[in-house]
């Protein structure tokens, strides 16, 4: 055990090994480009909460972990993709994205339903999970 | 039809409608848009939006150049971004400065040696809001239906507009009518070291270093807010002037304003122009001026060197040459109807020549424009009594005509002013100084007596002129103005307990108040 943790460390610190805390990364992303988009939110085949957010906006800033540990808690069957309204207003126009945070829930390359503005824990949490049981019927 | 909607919910007879939408279809099949509009700025937006209400297809290019320091910024023109919005938010900052040390005066047992701001952490709360703004205004063009771009039209014929995308194609369209509302940047000296070395109030805002020990070119109101909230927050401004304080402004309130400032601490460098700058070894800037006055050449060394000598109108990105448009200096010319010498090209707000630079003027100006070109109105822009304020920590607003004009206008003999020194309750405890606590009223000497101008520093000066501007306007005369009782106790009621003129020569210094 403790040589394999030796192994571990020597590997991260040659920088031979990336060490990851969030274990399936590739739940919760944060969109690049248009082309992105169209590809892992609107061609999705699990259903995806997109996070439109802004870097000035403070309520997004306690938003956007909360969505997070609750999209991690789904374990894959909800994914999570934040997009920068700055970095992307077009496509923050194009879903009639006014103040923000929005949550907008993504199906089948349609919304779904969508939540505005920044809301308790448990509130979000009991949304999502209706969310992921509707997109599983 | 989206078009038939709209000009129904504005009331208008179902004859009118009909005349205007064939007028319209006619259009539609003449040009691409109904009006557009070269600038995202107040004046830009306020004639787009306004125009759309009543139907119009408009399109608004926006585009911000970088500077030379490489500061660029959202829609929503220098206003939002480079001008009164941070300024007012900095302003506020450097007051509540004061505040915390006042407030140990009132009881509060704040611990208020030594208290410093943190630069940063400012510049990114006012940078947050301004991008807010900037979002707003995006989805209020959206909203309201307004086509918006973000590139530099510029003009190929008299009704034909092009711009490039951000692909680098060239786009082609045509309009019926163009409003140019591009607005103005500041101006750098040609001197050495003024690009390389300098920053302007468009990069201040957003400043990455803490400003230090600045010298602040320029005595306009652009550089005297700058160096006062500058020296609000801690920092060490110097204030270099060419010839006078607030050109264009009443004498002797910009000379009292000048005279608060120093007598906050603020060092003036009076009939000095500067000769070059040069970055030292130690990564300072050293600075090389000339006194005018005693013909002296001297230098000096600070952190940052802040241009504030004027501001120039942007005609030089339009081509204005293929619309036919005359300029003056790098100013459009308009008409009282904003109207260009090409009949279908108009312009607002700051690229006009010989108008206030101001939002507000711009903002109405650009909304009377719009009624006029598709709602049929006569109403034009009134340029004259509009109010202003210079955002200092004692403000300095006023309304209608300074002292000097009025002489000018009327002659010393036919005007009266009323005058007084003032002492506002709140300075008393925190042993505040109220020595350049003034105000005047420059009136008719005859009859009611018509007030002409209104003056006033003190606190909260705007929030004291507005009303009065308003009053100013419906013909206040004297004799009301005295006969309104004052809300107590105020600043603004000193207006209306103004009972010294300069002609009797009596001291128009208080006792007290309530007597």
């Amino acid at each position: 055990m403790a040589n394999l943790l030796e192994n571990v460390a020597r590997q991260v610190r040659n920088n031979q090994r990336a060490f990851s805390v969030t274990p399936k990364r590739r739940e919760i992303f944060k969109v690049q480009s248009p082309e992105e988009f169209d590809k892992k939110v609107k061609n999705s085949q699990e259903p995806v909460i997109v996070d439109f957010f802004a870097t000035w906006c403070n309520p997004c800033k306690l938003l956007t972990p909360r969505i997070e540990s609750i999209v991690g808690e789904q374990a894959g069957s909800i994914k999570l993709a934040k997009v920068d309204i700055d970095e992307h207003s077009e496509l923050a126009l194009d879903y009639d994205v006014g103040a923000v945070p929005v949550l907008v829930i993504m199906q089948n390359g349609k919304e779904v339903q969508r939540m505005v503005g920044l809301q308790d824990e448990d509130k979000i949490r009991a949304w999502v999970a209706t969310a992921v049981k509707n997109a599983k019927q | 039809m989206m078009l038939l909607k709209s000009l129904r919910s504005s009331g208008t007879s179902r004859s009118v409608l009909l005349l205007r939408c064939a007028g319209s279809l006619r259009n539609a099949i003449k040009f691409d848009y109904d009006l557009v509009v070269l600038g995202g700025g107040s004046g830009g937006l306020a004639c787009a939006k306004e125009a759309v209400a009543y139907g119009a297809r408009v399109l608004c290019l926006d585009y911000v150049k970088p500077t030379p320091a490489g500061t660029k910024w959202g829609v929503g023109g220098t206003c939002v971004n480079v001008g009164c919005i941070p300024k007012k938010l900095m302003h506020q900052a450097s007051l509540l400065g004061e505040a915390v040390h006042e407030a140990v005066a009132y009881g509060w047992n704040v611990d208020d040696r030594d208290i410093k701001p943190d630069w940063k952490k400012l510049v990114k709360v006012v940078q947050n809001h301004i991008k807010s703004v900037n979002w707003v205004t995006r989805v209020d063009l959206r909203d309201k239906k307004v086509e918006y771009v973000n590139s530099i039209g510029s003009f190929v014929d008299p009704h034909t507009i092009q711009y490039k995308t951000k692909q680098g194609e060239l786009k082609q369209l045509t309009a019926q009518y163009v409003v140019i509302a591009v607005g103005g940047r500041p101006r750098y000296p040609p001197i050495k070291g003024a690009f390389e070395l300098g920053i302007t109030s468009d990069d201040i805002f957003s400043y990455e270093k803490e400003p230090g020990r600045t010298l602040v070119v320029g005595a306009g109101y652009v550089g005297l807010e700058c160096a006062c909230f500058l020296k609000g927050l801690g920092y060490d401004p110097t204030v270099m002037v060419r010839s006078i304080v607030l050109r264009g402004f009443d004498r002797q309130m910009s000379e009292f304003l000048a005279a608060m400032m120093t007598e906050r601490g603020i060092r003036f460098l009076n009939t000095t122009i500067p000769m070059g700058v040069d970055r030292t070894p130690e990564g300072k800037l050293l600075v090389q001026y000339r006194n005018t006055t005693t013909q002296t050449d001297e230098s000096d060394v600070f952190d940052t060197v802040l241009w504030a000598i004027g501001r120039k109108g942007l005609i030089g990105d339009l081509n204005l040459g293929a619309a036919g448009v005359q300029t003056y200096n790098d100013k459009v010319i308009v008409d009282h109807t904003e109207a260009t010498n090409v009949p279908h090209i108009f312009a607002v707000g700051d690229i006009i020549y010989g108008r206030p630079e101001l939002t507000p003027v711009a903002i109405l100006a650009g909304r009377l424009l719009a009624r006029r070109l598709f709602a049929g109105s006569t109403q034009l822009m009134d340029y004259t009594d509009v109010a202003t304020t210079v955002f200092t920590p004692l403000e300095y607003s006023c309304v209608g005509m300074s002292e000097e004009m009025a002489i000018e206008r009327l002659g010393a003999d036919n005007i009266e002013v009323f005058h007084g020194y003032y002492k506002p309750t709140e300075f008393f405890i925190p042993q505040k100084s109220f020595r350049h606590c003034y105000l005047k009223v420059v009136a008719e000497l005859s009859g009611d007596q018509k007030i002409l101008g209104l003056h006033y520093i003190g606190p909260v000066a705007g929030e004291v002129i507005q009303g009065f501007a308003a009053a100013l306007k419906s013909g206040l005369t004297v004799k009301t103005l005295l006969n309104t009782v004052g809300i107590h106790p105020t600043t603004a009621e000193e207006f209306t307990r103004l009972s010294v003129t300069k002609r009797s020569g009596v001291d128009p210094t208080p006792a007290s108040c309530c007597s």
